[in-house]
């Protein structure tokens, strides 16, 4: 089975590290990989796809030298390989516009205001990432105990998928 | 990038080693002389191994393995398949000795180990013990009084057709429509009806109600509920549900409250035990219904229930205490939100009213007569002509089921009319056994063979064994067979000692809230007194519903 990783692009390193040690608890299912700019991203991206793993979650800063995390996003809304990623954005200065902007080209999935409440962003990850499971693993029982339970057993009876043998 | 942890065995070898045995079984009756089975035997045989190793390493998945054993049989088996399309049996009239009443001259080609084969057509043959007076160059000189100066014989006990009638290649497809396949596609479409209407969980909820606020009752309330379902839907399917809604439940307890571990153990635990309680709760019980009624033995929907239904509850109420004992719940109350929200569209209800009506034609079988495989179709119609079930839910069933469980069916079919069944058997005495002996002796290999096999895999091989040795008579005295059928079924049923042996235990597992270590140790307890309680039922009770 590949793996599916978590990405978050954010071009402060102790912010990134934050957000990394507030997401620990998911790192054992999900592995997760750090990016400081867009361009970082990108490149992470590349391998992940060569390595043939997949990435269910990308949280992303958007003020950051270079490209902006909007236009990465709607990057990643374009490639086959990213367009079912689901996508956060993490930010305290994006403007009205970007955010517009990312709603409508990059199916912007979650916005988390800059500064977060750790619970809440574990809460968002989990959300999002059982959405991401649901909609594309066909296994779901190893991510029962880790994600929400209850939508992934409703998800199996509603699928029925596992039979009696 | 972080390693994935690391594994004994790459994945391939069991992959590999299943393919290689498999291949190995089909082989070795093709080169290897079984004394005393048949050409058509050793065929079965060859494909009896291919679908054992396959069934038990999965190199391929079962329900592969299931196509795989009928598309062999018609190819190999059938009357039309290129072996036996031309096949003639070769003729030999006998001679009578001069002088000597009674004694017949024949090739020594025409007998094996005393016995020879009355050639009653150009592609059928019934056996014949004789004794054997004297041997010459080439003949034989046999003592028998059923011979006559007509009678002809078949030349060559080796022949293909020797001990083998051919079926037609449509038997070993007919399966596929046999009426047990058709009673489980009824539940099928029930239960997806049901799943898609929410009637499952409107049942739980309107079930739980009068189970109180105390963490035992609801214990036993969430056992009873899922037992009743998965009686009629899939164990798995049940358990799913139900851990929908056990879960918010866990997450409102602590951690370490036991509670937690109850919950997720009662589930499967009642979800593999109800499934024993109708015909159609689980796929082991069709391989057994099927193999009784090929042989004349049928069950009736209700009698099966009323064999079953007293088991799977002293079985619930044991686990039931024994977690009790086992895992002691810290809180003292908890109180359930239950909102049961019935849809009352008109589909919906046309869905309650078939329901309601294919389960209660189901149990009175006995009253009315028409068989449950026939009442199946009351819900295919029903729910389709009305558009219950459209194009999508029907694509959705899980049809790999019926494969799986068609395969078995056929399977059993060759192994019995071949005579591997019996040559399988016949190398052990049974006959110093007791009854009650034997009875245990299946029930244990079947509970500890299903532990790691399917369910359904583990009775396919072995009913045909019980049924040849209830037919063959060397069972001994008072061998029922009926009731070691049952047996074997119900055992298959009872084997949840690990997170492998059914999907519910597997679901309950990656909850995280148990540990292997619980499911074992209640696992265990829980099949030997399922095993006890199974041959108590077996000895005293069931003999006097079943004989």
């Amino acid at each position: 089975m590949s793996t599916i990783y978590i990405l978050c692009v954010e071009d402060e390193p102790e912010v990134l590290d934050v957000i990394v040690r507030d997401l620990s608890g998911l790192e054992e299912v999900f592995p997760i990989e750090m990016a400081v700019s867009a361009d970082e991203a990108r490149q992470i991206i590349k391998e992940i796809n060569e390595q043939g793993d997949k990435i269910g979650l990308a949280i992303c800063d958007h003020v950051m030298p270079g490209d902006k995390g909007v236009e990465l996003m709607i990057e990643m809304q374009k490639e086959e390989f990213t367009e079912r990623t689901r996508k956060v954005l993490l930010t305290g200065q994006a403007g009205l516009d970007a955010t517009v902007e990312a709603v409508n080209h990059a199916r912007l999935n979650r916005y988390i205001a800059k500064p977060w409440d750790p619970e809440n962003l574990v809460n968002v990850a989990k959300d999002e990432l059982t959405t991401y499971v649901i909609e594309n693993e066909k296994d779901l029982l190893p991510f029962m105990g880790i994600l929400d339970a209850k939508r992934i057993q409703e998800a199996i009876r509603a699928r029925g998928s596992i039979s009696d043998y | 990038m972080r390693s994935k942890e690391k594994k004994r065995f790459p994945d391939w070898t069991k992959t590999a080693v299943g393919l290689a045995l498999g291949l190995i079984g089909f082989c070795i009756p093709l080169f290897v002389n079984f004394d005393g089975l048949s050409f058509a035997g050793h065929l079965t045989l060859g494909i009896f191994l291919v679908a054992a190793s396959f069934w038990m390493l999965e190199p391929i998945p079962i329900y592969a393995t299931s196509m795989l054993v009928i598309f062999l049989q018609i190819v190999l088996l059938s009357t039309q398949g290129p072996l036996y399309q031309n096949a003639e049996l070769p003729s030999y009239t006998v001679e009578q000795a001069s002088g000597q009443e009674e004694v017949w001259r024949i090739p020594d080609t025409a007998l094996q180990n005393g016995t020879l084969f009355l050639r009653t057509g150009d592609r059928s043959s019934e056996e014949l013990q004789v004794e054997v007076v004297e041997t010459e160059n080439g003949f034989v000189l046999v003592r028998s009084g059923e011979l006559t100066a007509e009678t002809q014989i078949v030349s060559d006990v080796n022949h293909i057709l020797t001990g083998y009638t051919p079926a037609s290649y449509t038997v070993f497809m007919g399966t596929l429509a046999s009426p047990i396949i058709i009673l489980f596609l009824g539940g099928f479409m029930l239960a997806a009806a049901a799943v898609k209407y929410n009637l499952d969980k409107n049942l739980t909820n309107v079930l739980l109600k009068p189970f109180g606020e105390k963490p035992m009752f609801i214990i036993l309330g969430l056992m009873l509920v899922t037992a009743v379902l998965s009686a009629f839907m899939s164990n798995t399917a049940t358990t799913a549900m139900m851990m929908t809604v056990a879960i918010p439940i866990a997450l409102q307890v602590s951690v370490e409250d036991k509670f937690r571990v109850m919950l997720a153990l009662s589930i499967p635990i009642a979800a593999n035990l109800g499934g024993m309680a109708t015909p159609i709760g689980t796929p082991p019980n069709a391989i057994v219904i099927s193999a009784l009624n090929a042989q004349g033995e049928g069950i009736a929907f209700g009698t099966w229930m009323l064999i079953a239904v007293p088991l799977v509850l002293v079985m619930l109420l044991s686990a039931w205490g024994l977690m009790r004992v086992m895992y002691p719940p810290t809180i003292t109350r908890f109180k359930l939100e239950l909102d049961s929200a019935f849809d009352k569209s008109a589909k919906a209800l046309v869905m309650y009213a078939i329901f309601a009506l294919t389960v209660v034609l189901w149990i009175t079988e006995a009253q009315h007569g028409i068989p449950s495989g026939m009442v199946a179709f009351l819900p295919i119609m029903g729910l389709t002509v009305t558009s219950v079930l459209e194009k999508e839910d029907i694509r959705r069933l899980p049809w790999e089921v019926l494969w799986l469980v068609a395969g078995g069916i056929a399977l059993g079919i060759s192994m019995e009319n071949t005579g591997l069944a019996i040559w399988l058997v016949s190398s052990i005495s049974w006959d110093v056994l007791p009854q009650i002996g034997l009875l245990l002796v299946f029930g244990f290999v079947a509970l500890m063979l299903s532990n790691f096999l399917s369910n359904t895999v583990t009775a396919t091989l072995l009913i045909p064994l019980a049924v040849s040795m209830g037919t063959s008579g060397i069972a001994g005295e008072g061998f029922s067979l009926v009731i070691s059928a049952v047996m074997i079924g119900m055992a298959c049923n009872m084997a949840m000692l690990l997170p492998i042996s059914t999907p519910p235990n597997a679901i309950a597992m990656s909850t995280g809230y148990i540990k292997t270590a619980d499911m074992v140790k209640i696992g265990s307890i829980i099949g030997i007194i399922g095993l006890f309680v199974a041959l108590a039922y077996a000895v005293l009770f069931w003999p006097l519903i079943l004989l």
